[in-house]
């Protein structure tokens, strides 16, 4: 049974507590660039970029990526390159996923990342951790740490995919 | 049913521009001194009352009929009330409330604080918006003698070291360990703190950094409170400047005006004074908008925010000032309204929640 355990308001409040974050920790927006991984760490990196663009007036671009050919369980397609259109040599990256778990999606994403180039640094901001890591990888910035059992499911629902913001445990 | 019988006795209320207005006596019969100020507030005139930043102060309701649900035991946000008069179009002469433990007029009699009724308000606010702040006086004769003593009449300058608590107090809770300088603290403050099980150690507004640093706060509030911001010891300042580095801080009203100043911003007096609880405020990063109680009386100057390592978060869209600041570098950050709630709409405590949310997150903690 699923059970909603971060409302709407609590998640844009996380969402505006990580973009205020952001800002801290590197001193401003220049140079940055967001990394959404598919499909919600999209729409995150987006929120996150239009907050920016709200309070700074600085436009950051938001690059989807799709990290199916560099997982590690799918040896079919590993090789395919995800290619980005934006220039990211230099850049301070910031890297957004909904749920932080094992670790293996991010670990696929900074191999996409660095195949595109040579960022000047990544940061890692998830709306939720909740444990559980196989591989040596924490996140800069985090909405909600929420301590699950192995067993349960966390879902992140967004407006722009699913039609409400929320995060349910089930 | 709480009925209670008047008997009419004519007072005045006196201004020091020489305006008088007749009006029918209620509270207790003493002569009363103060600063005129309006509230536009529809509801919540106990929390308005009881609110320490009108230390000094005469309040003037514009809301018609004033006292209709009486006082109860859960709204106070002071012990004893700081305020020096009430003025009202009319008192209401029944109170009924489920919770109604008295009614206004006794609650005022109570704490020895006079009242007048059958004053045209909204002409009288139209007054005060075009001549500012002023000394008031409730009186038994509009004579020259009341005049003479009115204008004599000077406000003290020391209201936060009359009003501040003279002792550290706790307010335990098993959560976060959260200091509160006070400078007037309202109860609405400690009410929402403890929402979050916060662990809340409350300190004199003349606290030392060694009496702060001590308790190991994981976060730290700084009060609203009455008065000029300009009037608060450099000592207040310092406090600011050296644990907003530290840990999450959250200024609020009076506190608000202090972080700007500790971070190099000014502070100006309004011409009119804002007292009321349907504020539209814009939040910058998201551009909604919520409504909120203000009080304030001072703001931070827009201009004076360039050369500071601040930046602003909300905006009253009435007339563009600031309502709310963060620091660019640190987890501090600042509102002019007040964001308990007491009186006023809900959606203003979202501050508090994201103000525990810092505090959670520096300690590694799982909360949102």
């Amino acid at each position: 049974m699923a059970k909603e355990i971060v409302d709407a308001m609590a998640m844009q409040r996380a969402l505006t507590r990580i973009t205020y974050e952001i800002i801290e920790k590197n001193k401003g927006v220049t140079n940055l660039a967001i990394v959404g991984i598919k499909t919600r760490g999209v729409f995150i990196g987006q929120r996150i970029a239009d907050r920016l663009q709200q309070l700074e007036g600085a436009t950051i671009p938001v690059i989807p990526l799709d990290i199916t050919h560099y997982r590690d369980d799918d040896a079919e397609r590993a090789g395919e390159k995800s290619s980005f259109n934006v220039d990211i040599d230099n850049k301070r990256i910031i890297l957004v996923d909904d749920v932080l778990f094992t670790g293996r999606t991010i670990r696929a994403a900074l191999d996409a990342i660095m195949d595109n180039g040579r960022p000047a640094a990544v940061n890692l901001a998830v709306l939720v951790d909740r444990g559980h890591r196989e591989l040596p990888i924490r996140a800069d910035f985090v909405g909600k740490n929420i301590p699950t059992a192995t067993s349960e499911k966390i879902r992140v629902n967004m407006k722009e995919f699913d039609g409400q913001d929320g995060i349910e445990i089930r | 049913m709480p009925n209670e019988i008047y008997v009419m006795t004519t007072r005045y209320l006196i201004l020091q521009d020489g305006t008088v207005y007749e009006g029918e006596a209620f509270g207790a019969p003493a002569t009363t001194f103060g600063e005129l100020v309006f509230n536009t507030a529809m509801t919540g005139y106990q929390e308005i009352i009881t609110n320490p930043i009108y230390y000094n102060q005469i309040i003037m309701f514009t809301t018609p009929t004033i006292g209709a649900a009486g006082i109860n035991h859960y709204a106070d946000e002071a012990i004893v009330p700081a305020v020096k008069g009430v003025v009202v179009r009319e008192i209401a002469e029944i109170s009924t409330n489920r919770i109604r433990a008295l009614s206004l007029n006794d609650y005022l009699k109570r704490h020895n604080i006079p009242g007048i009724s059958q004053i045209d308000t909204r002409a009288l606010t139209r007054h005060l918006r075009e001549t500012g702040v002023q000394k008031a006086s409730i009186v038994d004769q509009p004579d020259d003698h009341a005049f003479d003593q009115l204008r004599a009449m000077v406000l003290t300058n020391q209201q936060i070291a009359q009003i501040s608590t003279p002792k550290a107090y706790a307010n335990p809770g098993r959560g976060a360990n959260v200091v509160v300088l006070d400078f007037g603290l309202k109860s609405g403050i400690l009410r929402m703190l403890s929402d979050f099980d916060a662990n809340v150690t409350v300190l004199p507004f003349s606290a030392t950094f060694d009496e702060v640093a001590n308790l190991d706060p994981d976060g730290l509030v700084i009060s609203s409170g009455p008065g000029d911001p300009a009037q608060v010891p450099e000592t207040a300042l310092d406090l600011i400047r050296e644990f907003e580095t530290r840990v999450p801080l959250f200024g609020i009203g009076l506190g608000h005006e202090l972080f700007a100043i500790a971070n190099g911003a000014k502070v100006s007096e309004l011409t009119s004074a804002h007292h009321g609880m349907n504020h539209p405020i814009r939040e910058q990063i998201t551009k909604d908008i919520m409504f909120a109680t203000q009080g304030q009386a001072y703001y931070v100057d827009a201009k004076s925010i360039k050369d500071t390592p601040l930046f602003v978060t909300h905006i009253d869209i009435t007339d563009n000032q600031i309502q709310g600041l963060r620091h660019r570098d640190y987890p501090a950050f600042s509102v002019q309204f007040f964001p308990d709630a007491a009186p006023g709409p809900l959606e203003e405590t979202q501050a508090f929640a994201e103000f525990m949310e810092m505090v959670m997150a520096r300690r590694g903690g799982g909360t949102i």
